[in-house]
């Protein structure tokens, strides 16, 4: 089947917007499932995600153990403050993975294949987004069930793991819409360092390691400006011996909102520019 | 009437007749000028270390007050330690890459078809790897100075951590370069890179060992790299001293020794399953 149908009278006509929405759909989650069976696959390539936020939030916390001792901070347990970075860490590279994937379908001729399928454009970024957001959930299920067995305690219990999901689903979706944007205008490798250590950047320029009180100098002046650090903060909401309030919410989700459309659109027009060169 | 030494008999030892060191020389070059001439490969092990220095000076310059923590004038005195260390570990991989990337490629064929000495091939690569240790730490001192740094060592301290740093690149560049000449695998080299990582964070590298309790704590005290670090740190907060000296030079000399056995016997398997 193609883009373009005939009528009877064999006129070619563009098709009409209907057709259009109702096949978004399917090549999405055809695009979805073909990107979640390598997960079965490629294991190689899926368990350092898995292992990664594992790691970091089980060697935080034996390493920075002692800054729970600092009068004020927010937790005793330092698997509570640490576990949510890790889940964080690890759904934003859930994302970036995906556009290492595209790049690696670039260079193998597949995403040209892709492009001459009827398959709405749109989908080619729905589709991996789909996945990312699925690896999001696996990874931060997870990494909680791990690091519940070393000792982190949610503090409002079910209610409270749900921003962990929330802001662990919402990175997720940035890091696939920058890592697309960025694969689609690169085109090879180059882009995946620039995924990587933006990423990286910007997550460690936040209370990822210490609370805001805590710090001195520079890095308190750049944490409270950079927006990821309410994704941060949204994450560990239900781990820390505070009330959970809207106050502490709502700039969590403004960011996942705002960045995910801003990310999405940049791998959208990347997609754009990709397919008219 | 010439005598044909067999491949895996010419690894048996480091030769050092003229030709021989000549030979480890060329190839020793080789190696050095591939890392000035990819600075790409090597960015990254000067970047990273310095940023986390720099995030930890911010993040935890009031955990120096907690009990178990060392006097120090601030964080960064602490930290100066696991950065060179960091370093170093990041930046050993890379001789080894390239070493695995020659073994992909056919270039390591063509050295062990010609008459080149075998223990020079890896002596060689190794040598890059050293030059970078070395020039990694005094790099990582002279950078942090301006931003409050002191070395309390003086000059015979940071003599003495550029020694360290060196051998301690051999000591790590020689492990990676077994698993490059076992594997012939440069993404199995890249791949083992975590396990340095985690060694890395099992240790007193970012926090003292003091603070540490339980599991964690034994496991940073039985970790050798908590004592080279401490050995490091020790030279830059409390001065020079005999046993810090020890502790950063001797201690990644007696891991250099044990990597480098390695590397000649994994080169010399090798050689003898041909």
């Amino acid at each position: 089947m193609t883009a373009i149908d005939q009528n009877t009278t064999g006129e070619n006509r563009a098709p009409v917007r209907s057709v259009a929405v109702t096949k978004t759909w399917p090549a999405s989650v055809g695009l979805m499932r073909r990107s979640l069976v390598n997960i079965t696959r490629l294991p190689s390539a899926f368990i350092p995600s898995i292992m990664m936020p594992i790691f970091q939030s089980i060697a935080f916390s034996g390493t920075f153990f002692a800054i729970t001792k600092i009068p004020g901070f927010p937790t005793d347990r330092s698997i509570n403050w640490f576990l949510p970075l890790g889940v964080i860490m690890g759904c934003g590279f859930a994302g970036i993975g995906i556009g290492f994937a595209t790049i690696k379908d670039l260079e193998g001729g597949f995403y040209d294949r892709l492009r001459l399928t009827p398959a709405p454009r749109w989908s080619l970024v729905s589709g991996p987004l789909l996945a990312a957001m699925f690896r999001a959930v696996l990874v931060t299920l997870i990494v909680l069930v791990v690091g519940v067995l070393f000792g982190a305690r949610p503090e409002h219990g079910a209610l409270g793991i749900i921003p962990l999901f929330v802001a662990g689903v919402g990175i997720s979706a940035i890091g696939t819409g920058w890592g697309l944007g960025l694969a689609y205008r690169f085109g090879d490798m180059r882009a995946a360092a620039i995924m990587q250590l933006t990423f990286f950047l910007i997550i460690f320029l936040t209370e990822a390691q210490t609370p805001l009180f805590i710090m001195e100098g520079w890095l308190e002046s750049v944490t409270r400006v950079n927006p990821f650090n309410d994704v941060i903060r949204l994450s560990r909401l239900g781990f820390l011996e505070q009330p959970m309030t809207w106050n502490d919410t709502w700039g969590g989700l403004a960011a996942i909102a705002g960045f995910s459309v801003l990310t999405l659109l940049f791998a959208r027009s990347g997609l754009k520019r990709l397919s008219n060169n | 009437m010439t005598t044909v030494e067999s491949p895996a008999a010419a690894t048996r030892g480091i030769r050092l007749d003229p030709s021989s060191l000549a030979q480890t020389w060329a190839m020793s070059k080789r190696s050095t000028l591939a890392l000035w001439r990819q600075p790409s490969l090597v960015v990254p092990s000067l970047i990273f270390p310095l940023f986390f220095a720099a995030l930890g000076t911010s993040s935890f310059s009031r955990a120096t007050a907690l009990p178990g923590f060392p006097a120090v004038d601030s964080y960064l005195d602490f930290a100066l330690a696991g950065a060179v260390v960091q370093g170093i570990l990041f930046g050993s991989t890379v001789g080894a890459t390239a070493l695995a990337t020659d073994i992909e490629n056919g270039f390591f064929d063509r050295l062990l078809s010609s008459p080149s000495t075998r223990s020079g091939i890896i002596v060689g690569r190794m040598a890059g790897g050293m030059v970078f240790g070395g020039a990694q730490t005094l790099f990582f001192i002279l950078v942090l100075l301006p931003f409050g740094l002191s070395v309390k060592g003086g000059i015979a301290g940071v003599v003495a951590m550029i020694i360290g740093g060196t051998v301690l690149a051999l000591a790590v560049g020689a492990l990676m370069s077994a698993m490059a000449i076992k594997t012939g695998s440069s993404e199995a080299v890249q791949g083992a890179f975590p396990l340095l990582f985690i060694a890395l964070f099992f240790s007193s590298a970012f926090f003292p060992r003091e603070t540490m309790s339980g599991v964690y704590g034994t496991l940073a005290d039985v970790n050798p790299i908590s004592h080279l670090v401490e050995g490091f740190r020790d030279l830059t907060i409390e001065g020079f001293s005999g046993s810090a000296v020890i502790r950063a030079i001797l201690i990644p000399a007696g891991l250099a020794v044990l990597t480098v056995a390695l590397a000649l016997r994994t080169l010399n398997n090798r050689l003898g399953a041909r």
